[in-house]
């Protein structure tokens, strides 16, 4: 499949103070590859420098060095280019405060070159999909948070864009709104097969949005993979919890295929295995057949969170070694 | 360039003309911007100067100024705003993420100046024939127009420089807005000649085009100064500033870009 996205070794350094003389590399050589159609999440804490690099794919921002290629155009020479062909939402959006719904939409329709009939039915289509027709004629200084995050949608949506980037599409807003954002997201992205890179720090928003997922670390990318990859990759594995009456034998555990490691209490046992769903009925088979009566069982997955703590400590370690 | 390509460039103009339009119908201060701080300013002005009891080209002298003031200021504002509404909104990322060039930014909004300012002279015009007996179009429409044209050039040339502050300086530029204008009327001789500025302001004076304007204005009512072929220079200086200012509008753009302003301005 084709690339959409392609940057290498992307370094980016903001000077602040008199005469710039306060630097700070926040983007420390990124490498990065996006397939066309392919949600891609970037995960990072805040100041890992997920906006600052979204921001440089989307033509907003020029970087250090590196270099950058949306859809086969050169993003350093060619950015008016990409720009015809790529949106961008923000979480916490702003957008002309006197202007109302439909007025911004016209008004961001118009910049992409769209006109008349076709406006029309864009903006009218826009407003239908992200429900926003109560709305339409309010003023954006006057739109709940959740409406203005729909707003910022509907706008990023006005050029049929072939690579969206969403830079944390959900911050501050309440759970059934976020939930009903990414499923517009989802579907959309369904329906038009475009690329969507997406910015957050929720993990759960990620794992179930993005195809595949970049851990952002103080600017470096720590790593990237499936969701279920990720987690495989750093062995955290997943939790079996088993309540039981009589002995379970440790020599049966320790013959079990996946088990990573256990600990056995009174009547209690917790068993860390590679993968949950696989390993649950053997295990459940196996402690059975030593003699011991199951009363209860409990599978605990590992989440995404899990997996990115996981990652912060390992980089956090690897610094200290460094030091 | 296809038509359609063309259609596509009109449009994005356009989208600038329409913002700003918009937004003056919704906001009252436009409305002083336009009516009331024109108006009281003249009135003002055209009072002073028939209690000074001075002869009625002296008084154009200085109606043509204050004037020519109004209009510059008000449609400089316009080409200001479309950044200035941005930098408010926080909405600046959203403009430079579409694929609009520089030009097509300050063309629409210089257009919507163009007008609000031609609606402040129409009033004023009549304003200084009822109140003042002064005749404005004495000097025949042929004049007036290129004129009313070099202000509005000179109004672009404002009005881009303070664009080109913003992308520099954000919130701290848009002082800007309102001060350059202010500057220019104190140097190019809005109610006076330049002769009488103290050195260097005079030289100063001759490197700004409405100096020109002004003085080839003011001929059709006796006022010959000593400055010669004064179309020329203003409409020279004119197009030289402005070819200056579309490389640093491009300069600066490529800087902020570079320096992360537009995020900044965004956030």
């Amino acid at each position: 499949m084709a690339l959409a996205v392609i940057a290498e070794g992307i370094y980016k350094t903001f000077r602040s103070g008199w005469r710039g003389k306060n630097e700070k590399l926040v983007l420390k050589g990124i490498d990065l590859q996006i397939e066309e159609g392919e949600i891609f999440g970037i995960l990072g804490p805040n100041g890992a420098g997920k906006t600052t690099l979204l921001s440089i794919l989307s033509t907003l921002l020029l970087p250090d060095r590196g270099r950058v290629e949306i859809l086969g155009i050169d993003g350093l020479q060619d950015g008016h280019r990409i720009r015809e062909r790529v949106n961008i939402s923000s979480g916490n959006a702003n957008f002309l405060w006197s202007l109302t719904v439909q007025e911004n939409l016209h008004f961001y329709g118009m910049l992409y070159g769209l006109m008349g009939k076709e406006r029309e039915e864009k903006v009218k289509q826009l407003i239908s999909l992200f429900n926003l027709e109560e709305h339409r004629d309010v003023t954006f200084d006057r739109l709940s948070t959740g409406m203005k995050q729909r707003l910022s949608l509907a706008k990023s949506l006005l050029n049929d864009p072939a690579v969206l980037f969403l830079d944390e599409p959900t911050v501050g807003l309440d759970p059934s709104v976020s939930i009903w954002i990414r499923d517009q997201i989802r579907s959309i992205q369904k329906k038009k097969g475009m690329t969507v890179l997406l910015t957050s720090h929720n993990m759960r928003e990620a794992e179930y949005l993005c195809s595949r997922i970049a851990f952002l670390k103080a600017g470096e990318i720590v790593t990237t993979g499936t969701a279920e990859a990720l987690k495989r990759m750093v062995r955290i594995g997943d939790l079996v919890r088993i309540e039981f009456n009589g002995k379970i034998s440790e020599d049966d555990l320790l013959r079990a295929d996946g088990v990573i490691n256990y600990t056995i209490s009174d009547n209690f046992c917790e068993i860390m295995v590679d993968e949950g769903e696989k390993r649950v009925g053997p295990l459940v088979a196996i402690i059975s057949q030593g003699g011991a009566q199951i009363k209860k069982v409990t599978l605990g997955q590992t989440d995404l969170e899990d997996v990115f703590i996981e990652f912060a400590k390992e980089t956090d370690s690897d610094m200290g070694l460094r030091l | 360039m296809s038509s359609s390509n063309l259609q596509r460039k009109l449009i994005q103009i356009w989208a600038f003309v329409f913002k700003n339009w918009i937004m003056t119908k919704r906001n009252v201060f436009s409305l002083f911007e336009i009516l009331f701080w024109p108006v009281v300013g003249f009135l003002s002005v055209g009072l002073l100067t028939n209690f000074l009891e001075l002869e009625t080209n002296m008084s154009g002298f200085i109606l043509i100024g204050i004037i020519s003031m109004s209009v510059t200021q008000v449609c400089q504002i316009d080409v200001a705003y479309v950044l200035l509404y941005d930098l408010w909104s926080k909405s600046m990322k959203h403009t430079f993420i579409a694929p609009v060039q520089p030009f097509q930014l300050i063309l629409g909004s210089w257009l919507i100046g163009v007008f609000r300012s031609f609606v402040v002279f129409l009033l004023l015009c009549i304003l200084s024939g009822v109140a003042f007996g002064f005749d404005f179009l004495r000097p025949g429409i042929g004049p007036l127009s290129l004129f009313l044209l070099g202000l509005f050039l000179i109004s672009a040339l404002v009005g881009i420089s303070v664009c080109i502050l913003v992308l520099l300086f954000g919130y701290k530029a848009d002082v800007a807005a309102w001060s350059i204008s202010s500057l220019m009327a104190l140097i190019c001789g809005i109610y006076y000649p330049i002769s009488i500025l103290p050195s260097p302001l005079p030289d100063i004076a001759r490197a700004i085009p409405l100096t020109y304007f002004l003085e080839y204005f003011r001929s059709f009512y006796g006022f010959a100064g000593e400055m010669k072929n004064l179309l020329a220079w203003g409409f020279g200086l004119t197009a030289l500033y402005l070819i200056v200012e579309a490389f640093l509008f491009r300069t600066v753009l490529y800087r902020a870009r570079k320096n992360g302003v537009l995020i900044k301005l965004s956030e």
